[in-house]
């Protein structure tokens, strides 16, 4: 199972938020729930710009994705919690704050933008409450899809839409926009969903962009640590791989800040278990300008929802209804896909559309047509539908069968295509070939940063290869690359080479 | 002075002429897909060169900051034999591509009825792929062999203004003055073309519909003739405006009807035709050499 464990930080609401993060990337979480608050990224303060980017180059040098959450409980008003809502007569405050929040997640290059719809005031009936909720979401939708970043919409129980159903309502009232998602809380499904937890995971796997976990008790809405509540874990867990889900897997426990690194190192390792993981060692801090391996691929569904933003005419929408009728007709739509979608960049940090709908385009085929697809647009693709399947490979049921497609890849002088096959795919590289392909690209000047899983997989045979190129160099009077050059000095140290 | 050659076949030309290309003003190219010396036994050779075309050429180009582009087809030499004929059925699939925006180049060599079909079946594909053609009038027999080019396109169905009849002279240009194709000319250093016999040609018909382009290949040739024309042009009194027209706004008006002719960046070009040189980047990367 190749899910991906974030934590939220309103579970660290005693630490400052790059304290934070540090802590949880040398946990070895994959990313993070960011809760936007007046002491986390607070949208209000002066240097909000300077802020954001200095997080996310942070964010990047840790290796955390992010998603923007927005449930902060004294942010717009120091007297009420939660106020004011969507719902609220004051409703434009909370608009402009989500607003920020999308903002703030499209700099940041997150995943998602999460919200709720609030408790409804009793003075506001319960059908003026509705409209009132319609109207922001849409709002919210319109100014999400020109940012690229998708909402996941979160029912939570005692709220005005606190179920799956009460979604759904909403989803539908808004015209069913691709860029509105769901935010699933596993804990709110035991809590109050009719159906069992994986059913929930199934029914709504179209839509997930966003998911939180943590333990619960029928009725009780109280978020628990693992093993506390009466959630049985691995079928949720596999659920969750099953529906092809590959955003991140938060744990939400807001009201465990008081011991908050011991929590969220309990939280990993349980969840490594349950999802049958290895546990992996705690990794030491990471220092600036360093990144380890995220392994992090997104999922066709995060692509789908952030090329929503995209003005196709509906190319793509019925494109993938072709496909899914008659999987061959992708023979012709797959060249096509940058007409008709254009090149400019998504949502998701390193996606540009042509690349994201070719993705979507191979994720819709059946799993016994795909190897077959795959092989032969990769064999009659231009240089761009090359990348974008290479690119693609490690969200498709093929395993490793595709890896000739990165031999192949790696035979060309094309830095387009050389670096494409460097991404997580590359785990189903011989070492022999992987150092060769790292090397390739010391000697094409591409950026090793292309290179996935490079800080824990060079070895000393990688060092010593790269020693001969310094060697190589010094006796031309030419010098390694900078990036190439760290890299060789960090595994001597290391190794003791 | 920004140059759109419409017709030069990269593949046979070095990195020294992509460097000179981009220091003369050429901003794109158009590289049609044509027979090499060396005659070619099996489809598999044609897959390969026209993935070269999409791939790996636009690539090389690239890295001098020129936009290349290709037209897709069986030449019509290759057409008579019969091992060959097989790569008819691999060229739709290659008319899908971004930077495919014509068919060619398609036409005579030798007349023969194997060209005939060739031709034929090639000018219904640019019509089912809604894309302009590229026609190559014979070395023998030209006169004779440009009227039947000419009736063949007009059997088709395909819109006149989506053809470019190429490798046009004095003896030839008038046949197809009033067709509605466009007027193609390749200027070579010995055959063909030369800049003042060209220039001679525009101020008799003028610049509407004439393509100039130097076909430069793998015989003696050279990828400068568009700019000796373009000066020529200035020389003989042609305003700066006459030749932008002809080695720039013709060539991407014509395969600008593909709809595929994406030259975001390279029509930023300065009118004085300050090359930067070989500065341009690729995908970010702007690696000169592919010694790896």
């Amino acid at each position: 199972m190749n899910l991906r464990f974030g934590y939220g930080t309103n579970g660290f609401a005693n630490h400052r938020l790059g304290d934070a993060l540090a802590v949880l990337a040398e946990l070895g979480y994959d990313g993070v729930a960011l809760t936007l608050d007046h002491h986390h990224l607070d949208p209000y303060a002066p240097g909000l710009a300077r802020r954001v980017s200095g997080l996310a180059t942070r964010l990047m040098e840790l290796g955390l994705s992010v998603v923007v959450e927005t449930g902060a409980r004294y942010l717009l008003d120091p007297r009420r919690k939660h106020a004011p809502t969507l719902l609220h007569d004051e409703r434009e405050v909370r608009l402009d704050f989500l607003l920020r929040a999308v903002s703030i997640a499209s700099d940041l290059g997150a995943e998602a933008v999460s919200c709720w719809s609030g408790v409804r005031p009793p003075s506001v009936d319960p059908q003026l409450a509705w409209d009132r909720l319609v109207d922001g979401c849409a709002r919210l939708t319109e100014a999400a899809s020109k940012a690229g970043v998708p909402v996941g919409f979160e029912p939570e129980p005692g709220m005005f839409v606190q179920d799956l159903a009460g979604w759904r309502t909403l989803h539908r009232a808004l015209g069913m926009p691709r860029v509105f998602g769901l935010t699933l809380d596993i804990g709110h499904c035991r809590c109050l969903e009719p159906e069992p937890i994986p059913d929930c995971i199934a029914a709504a796997a179209p839509y997930l962009v966003n998911v939180q976990i943590e333990d619960m008790r029928r009725g009780v809405h109280e978020h628990l640590e693992f093993g506390e509540g009466e959630i049985d874990f691995p079928p949720v867990l596999r659920a969750l791989s099953a529906a092809g889900y590959r955003g991140l897997v938060g744990v939400e426990l807001p009201r465990h800040s008081h011991a908050a690194l011991e929590v969220a190192r309990r939280s990993l390792s349980f969840l490594r278990k349950a999802a049958g993981q290895p546990a992996a060692a705690v990794k030491p801090p990471a220092a600036p300008g360093q990144r380890r391996p995220t392994g992090a691929v997104p999922g066709p569904e995060v692509l789908r929802a952030a090329l929503a933003c995209v003005d196709d005419g509906g190319w793509l929408d019925e494109a993938l209804r072709r496909v899914a009728a008659d999987p061959s007709v992708i023979s012709r739509l797959f060249p096509a896909a940058a007409r008709r979608c254009g090149r400019g960049p998504v949502g998701v940090p390193g996606w540009t559309a042509d690349e994201a709908a070719r993705a979507v385009l191979l994720a819709t085929l059946p799993a016994e047509r795909t190897g077959a697809q795959v092989r032969a647009l990769y064999r009659y693709g231009d240089a761009a539908e090359k990348r974008a399947v290479l690119r693609a490979l490690p969200m498709l049921p093929i395993g490793a069968s595709a890896v000739e497609l990165l031999h192949d890849a790696i035979r060309t002088n094309d830095t387009r295509l050389v670096a494409a096959a460097l991404g997580p795919y590359a785990v189903h590289l011989d070492a022999a070939a992987w150092r060769q392909a790292v090397l390739k690209c010391v000697f094409m000047e591409i950026p090793l940063s292309v290179v996935d899983g490079l800080e824990h997989r060079a070895d000393a045979e990688l060092a010593a290869m790269l020693a001969g190129v310094a060697d190589e160099r010094g006796a031309a009077g030419r010098r390694l690359p900078a990036d190439a050059a760290a890299l060789l000095e960090r595994l001597t140290a290391e190794k003791g080479i | 002075m920004r140059i759109f050659d419409p017709h030069v076949h990269m593949t046979s030309r070095t990195t020294d002429d992509y460097e000179a290309m981009a220091a003369a003003g050429v901003r794109a190219v158009v590289e049609p897909s044509f027979w090499l010396g060396q005659p070619r036994t099996s489809p598999g050779s044609f897959a390969d060169y026209f993935d070269a075309l999409i791939g790996w050429e636009p690539f090389r180009a690239g890295q001098f900051g020129i936009r290349h582009f290709a037209t897709i087809a069986l030449n019509p030499k290759e057409a008579n034999d019969p091992r060959c004929r097989e790569v008819l059925e691999l060229v739709p699939r290659y008319l899908d591509k971004d930077a495919v925006v014509a068919v060619g180049e398609i036409g005579y060599d030798s007349m023969t009825p194997q060209e005939d079909e060739a031709f034929a079946v090639q000018l219904g594909l640019a019509v089912e792929y809604d894309l302009p053609a590229l026609v190559h009038t014979p070395h023998r027999d030209k006169v004779r062999g440009t009227q039947r080019s000419l009736d063949v396109v007009r059997e088709s169905g395909i819109e006149p203004g989506r053809v470019a009849i190429d490798h046009l002279n004095e003896v030839t240009v008038e046949l197809v003055r009033d067709t509605g194709c466009w007027l193609g000319f390749s200027i070579y250093p010995d055959t063909k073309m030369s800049p003042p016999r060209m220039v001679e040609l525009l101020r008799r018909y003028g610049c509407e519909r004439m393509l100039v382009n130097s076909a430069a290949d793998w015989g003696r040739s050279d990828p400068l003739l568009t700019l000796r024309t373009g000066e020529a042009m200035l020389a003989a009194g042609f305003t700066e405006d006459d030749v932008d027209r002809v080695l720039w706004r013709n060539p991407v008006e014509f395969y600008g009807a593909s709809g595929r002719l994406d030259l975001a960046d390279a029509a930023e070009v300065d009118a004085a035709g300050d090359a930067s040189g070989p500065t341009g980047e690729f995908a970010g990367n702007s690696i000169k050499r592919g010694g790896a």
